[in-house]
């Protein structure tokens, strides 16, 4: 923070900012309008009436802060396991050396093309013979499984920009790798940790596909909302009070982890310059 | 740990089936007692999300009230677009359910292949559902001669829908034969109406036209070769079908092929019932909950509904539907109260909840007084009609998607050399889809 | 201390000039390198060999059988491969796959990028901005799909049609979802709109990781914003860029939700993507032998391109 913020910079971004939450209004003004009125366009402005009708039904049918917490626990452990297991791996993979290094990275790397359906119907078939049906480790385990494939790349291409004086320095200090990553290397990456944590926590909470197959007794917001639409009734006042109700912890998750990298992360331990 | 083959599953289904069957063959003096010893859990396989979920909750309150020792749950399965795959990916995952909704024949035919459906006659026979159930209804949840499904709602989809209010500012009155249909477009342009008819034809429902068509020139059992490929879609039957769609479209009937592109059924029903620059749709009846909740409307007053006009080709008796049915399984914990349930789904009660949502049972005891003025139309219609099944639902996957492509391609170009392209393309695809 | 600034001249890989000059307790490191790493990496091999691999061979193991719904799969070998490549829905779709992922991370990342270099200079003022332009990468697709067909809509519903009459360009407003030309440009404005969050996140990231060390001496210097952002803040925060590309473009390969709400794939297939096809055989029309062997053929593609990438950049490690 240079204590200079040039006014025609702040405008700017706002203008863009503005603009591109034009859809978002509208899905805001859709929750608060009743559906004769914005069938032709939430815009409109030949009918304006204000209701809180939608927002009541969802209150009313669903039951939402079982929802909340069972979310809040699938997404908070699904992102504490990946911040945590991610920097490890990537620093074995940036700073060791060992056999086998290269094939595993690509393989990682590659698994991010696999979309979801591939691994739904082999991992229920294992989860129903494991009886792991309905526990959370059964969408656990693919929410952190399925997220190396872009968290270590995301840490490792980090760590490519790490300075290799300061792992020389600690080699040379007598360091064993283990102490050197605790101390050297981790204090530093935690821009990048935390952004993982901020994409990691988005997803899982979103996450649709694995919990509705996996999990029965308790549900995550996505599934709870899932059956608001039925095939013809499109419902989009409701589904937009579910759109807003299931986006706003993932912001808030955004707005604590990104003073992570916001606060300016320049403190680095080590050589000065 | 090896994960169990597509074959091993259904090997193991298949043993599973035979058990059942056995057990059944042992206690068949027994089943045809209606249920009193009816207990227990009863598994239903829910995909259905909206007021069919909300309607759906009702039925099976009631029918806990009716038998108090058993309980039902469901299993919920949802997705994107069509919930086959989602079915398919806990059967196959090996989720165990008793009562199966449907709505594909198709689909039908697909789970009684493979082992998953019992077939019902006996139950039909022995407790006299055919009291309720006409012979009709009975095939139409039938596949290779044995009964699968119990019908348990209908909808009329040659129905098209209008308002009353354009039709008199053109001057037109409403149309009961082709021709009369097709002049009326040149009257309300005149009134100011930019698009007589609304197609939607993003996904699916350009298909409709064509279906109805079909039946209305070329008869139900050439439809339903049709959909068993036992005529290829080159046929003339098709042909003639489709340059009959192309007479409308030629009449100028509903604007540019990417004006229909760009909406599904529900931008097509905005212009109709909201922005009120169309006046003709065909749809099925769930526009009718459509209209009321979300555009706020009166049936019967601001909007209404006729059945599709005479095209005098002697075929003018049929319709298209589409029904939901349930179906037992082969493998399910509890068929006796599988059985009670069907039975309750054609009972009086059954009938009036589904009445009370806007839904027509064909059930003989249904009461049809108790549908909106609309709804009373499109029941009488397909009460005396020969009946279809919707094609798009009586095709194979891989087909339908082709089919319904196809026929974009020929709303962008109606001509015949177009519709000789597009049949011959689908026919294409048939030829390895079966 | 040089920051940002790499020194990757000290890598000369296996026995290379340099290893023979280390120190005896840096060689050392070598040998106990490898139970280490083994440990760091355990726990994730395994929760990766459950949740990819194991479902990994299962779909390479189903592409070669045919199965249509829920009838017992038939061996085919090879079939579905060759049927692959001779199927023009699918041949059709790898050309679409490219403009559009390509569109998507060029409108994501550019858009991302800049503005997370812009604010950089003022992080606390345009925090409600970054989260606004992230809520857009946040929210339920389907729903913001939908506000994108009404906004899109041809006729006088469409807001952008509608605005478009009224800047008085009238000839230019038209069916943008329905006419197959314009639909798939619509489609990656759709998309890259909403992809656009996760790169400026990543972006900011990286350039707030910039030593303020390196801005203060470009300020006293007296350099104006923009080309402090052109010479600074964009070769320095390369590594959010990467990544931003690299997860953008691959997550705009498997994406299925937006373009089924906003096209189903159509209008006559014209927004049909590899991850849609792969989506449509598989789920849709459960021929899992087929989609499965979509899904191999695409993996195999990325692997092709991503092989020499990561042998490049993995090169340097030491």
């Amino acid at each position: 923070m240079t204590g200079r913020a040039p006014r025609w910079i702040i405008v700017l971004v706002g203008v863009i900012a503005f603009v591109w939450i034009v859809p978002i209004i509208g899905v805001v003004v859709t929750s608060f309008r009743p559906p004769s009125e914005v069938v032709l366009g939430w815009w409109r402005l030949d009918n304006l009436t204000f209701t809180l009708s939608a927002w009541t039904r969802i209150w009313d049918a669903y039951p939402l802060a079982d929802a909340f917490w069972t979310t809040l626990q699938l997404a908070t452990l699904a992102t504490l396991a990946t911040m945590i297991l991610t920097p490890a791996a990537a620093y074995a993979f940036h700073f060791l050396k060992f056999r086998g290094r290269r094939l595993l990275l690509i393989l990682i790397i590659n698994a991010f093309v696999l979309p979801q359906q591939v691994v739904i119907i082999p991992l229920f078939q294992l989860w129903r013979e494991l009886g792991l049906i309905d526990s959370f480790l059964a969408v656990l385990i693919p929410y952190v499984g399925l997220s190396f494939a872009w968290s270590i790349f995301l840490v490792k291409n980090f760590l490519e920009d790490f300075p290799k004086e300061l792992i020389e320095a600690s080699r040379i200090d007598g360091c064993t790798p283990i102490s050197t990553f605790r101390h050297v290397v981790l204090p530093n990456i935690l821009a990048p940790i935390f952004a993982l944590g901020i994409l990691q926590f988005l997803w899982t909470w979103n996450a649709l596909l694995l919990p509705l197959l996996y999990l029965r007794s308790d549900v995550p917001l996505p599934v709870l909302f899932a059956r608001i639409a039925g095939t013809y009734d499109l419902n989009w006042d409701l589904r937009s009070v579910a759109a807003i109700i299931t986006t706003i912890v993932p912001l808030l998750v955004f707005l604590v982890f990104q003073r992570q990298f916001a606060a300016g992360a320049q403190s680095r331990t080590g050589a000065k310059e | 740990m090896t994960a169990l083959t597509g074959t091993a599953i259904v090997r193991r289904r298949t043993l599973l089936a035979g058990a059942a069957a056995a057990m059944l063959l042992a206690f068949a003096p027994h089943t045809a007692a209606v249920a009193q010893d009816v207990s227990g859990e009863l598994v239903i396989m829910q995909w259905q999300g909206g007021v069919d979920a909300e309607v759906w909750k009702k039925l099976e309150d009631a029918f806990m009230a009716k038998y108090p020792d058993v309980k039902v749950r469901e299993l919920v399965v949802t997705g994107q677009g069509d919930m086959r795959g989602p079915m398919r990916t806990a059967l196959l995952g090996g989720e165990t359910v008793d009562i199966i909704i449907n709505t594909w024949p198709a689909f039908r035919a697909e789970l009684v292949d493979a082992g998953v459906l019992r077939a019902i006659d006996e139950q039909w026979d022995a407790n006299n559902w055919g009291d309720l159930l006409s012979q009709s209804w009975r095939d139409l949840g039938s596949y290779n001669g044995a009964t699968y499904g119990v019908n348990y709602t209908y909808g009329d989809r040659s129905g098209i829908w209008y308002k009353p209010a354009h039709l008199e500012k053109a001057g037109a009155a409403v149309p009961t034969t082709w021709d009369e249909f097709i002049a009326s477009f040149d009257k309300l342009k005149a009134a100011g109406y930019p698009v007589p008819v609304a197609i939607g034809a993003k996904y699916w429902s350009h298909t409709e036209w064509f279906e109805t068509i079909l039946l209305r020139t070329a008869g139900v059992e050439t439809a339903a070769k049709l959909a068993a490929h036992e005529i290829p879609w080159t046929d003339p039957a098709v042909k003639t079908a489709l340059k009959k769609y192309a007479e409308m479209l030629q009449a100028g009937c509903c604007g540019s092929a990417e004006a229909m592109f760009a909406n599904d059924w529900d931008g097509a029903a905005d212009q109709l019932f909201k922005a009120d620059q169309s006046n003709y749709q065909m749809i099925g009846m769930w526009v009718n909950a459509r209209a009321r909740n979300d555009y706020g409307l009166t049936e019967g007053v601001d909007y209404s509904l006729f059945q599709f006009p005479a095209l005098g080709m002697g075929f003018d008796d049929t319709s298209s539907v589409d029904s939901k049915e349930v179906s037992g399984t082969t493998n399910g914990a509890n068929p006796a109260a599988a059985d009670a349930f069907m039975a309750f789904m054609i009972s009086k009660e059954a009938a009036d909840i589904l009445a009370s949502y806007g839904f027509a049972s064909p059930s003989s005891v249904a009461d049809t007084s108790l549908l909106g003025p609309a709804q009373k139309v499109a029941t009488a219609a397909v009460g005396s009609s020969k009946v279809q099944f919707v094609l798009g639902d009586l095709l194979p996957g891989d087909l339908v998607d082709e089919y319904r492509v196809q026929l974009q391609k020929f709303l962008q170009d109606p001509s015949d050399a177009n519709i000789d392209a597009v049949t011959a393309a689908i026919e294409a695809k048939a030829a390895e889809s079966y | 201390m040089g920051g940002a600034v790499t020194t990757r001249s000290t890598s000369q890989g296996v026995l290379g000039r340099d290893e023979r000059r280390q120190p005896l307790v840096a060689r050392r490191w070598h040998l106990r390198d490898t139970p280490v790493a083994w440990l760091f990496l355990l726990p994730v091999l395994i929760l990766f060999g459950i949740a990819v691999v194991f479902p990994l061979f299962d779909t390479i193991r189903l592409s070669f059988y045919d199965i249509k719904g829920l009838a017992p799969p038939k061996y085919v070998g090879l079939g579905n491969y060759t049927r692959l490549f001779s199927d023009p829905a699918f041949l059709h779709t790898l050309g679409t796959t490219l403009t559009f992922t390509i569109g998507v991370t060029v409108i994501a990342v550019s858009v991302g990028w800049v503005v997370a270099m812009l604010c950089a200079f003022a992080p606390r003022q345009t925090l409600p901005f970054r989260v606004m332009i992230f809520s857009a990468f946040g929210i339920s697709e389907a729903v913001t799909g939908y506000m994108w067909i009404t906004m899109l809509r041809p006729g006088a519903d469409g807001l952008v049609n509608a605005l478009i009459r009224s800047l008085g360009f009238p000839d230019f407003a038209q069916p943008w979802l329905g006419d197959p030309n314009t639909a798939i440009w619509a489609l990656i404005v759709a998309a890259g709109w909403a992809a656009t969050g996760l790169p400026l996140m990543l972006c900011f990231a990286a350039v707030q990781a910039i030593p303020k060390s390196v801005l203060e001496a470009a300020y006293m210097d007296g350099a104006k914003p923009v080309s402090i952002m052109l010479h600074i803040m964009a070769p320095l925060s390369l590594p959010g860029v990467r990544v931003a590309v690299f997860i953008t473009l691959l997550n705009a390969l498997r994406a299925f939700d937006i373009i089924y709400v906003l096209t189903g794939g159509g209008p006559v297939r014209s927004t049909e993507t590899v991850g849609y096809f792969m989506y449509r055989e598989s789920m849709t029309q459960f021929k899992l032998g087929y989609g499965a062997a979509a899904t191999v053929i695409l993996l195999v593609a990325v692997l092709i391109v991503s092989i020499p990438a990561v042998i490049q950049r993995t090169a340097g490690a030491r």
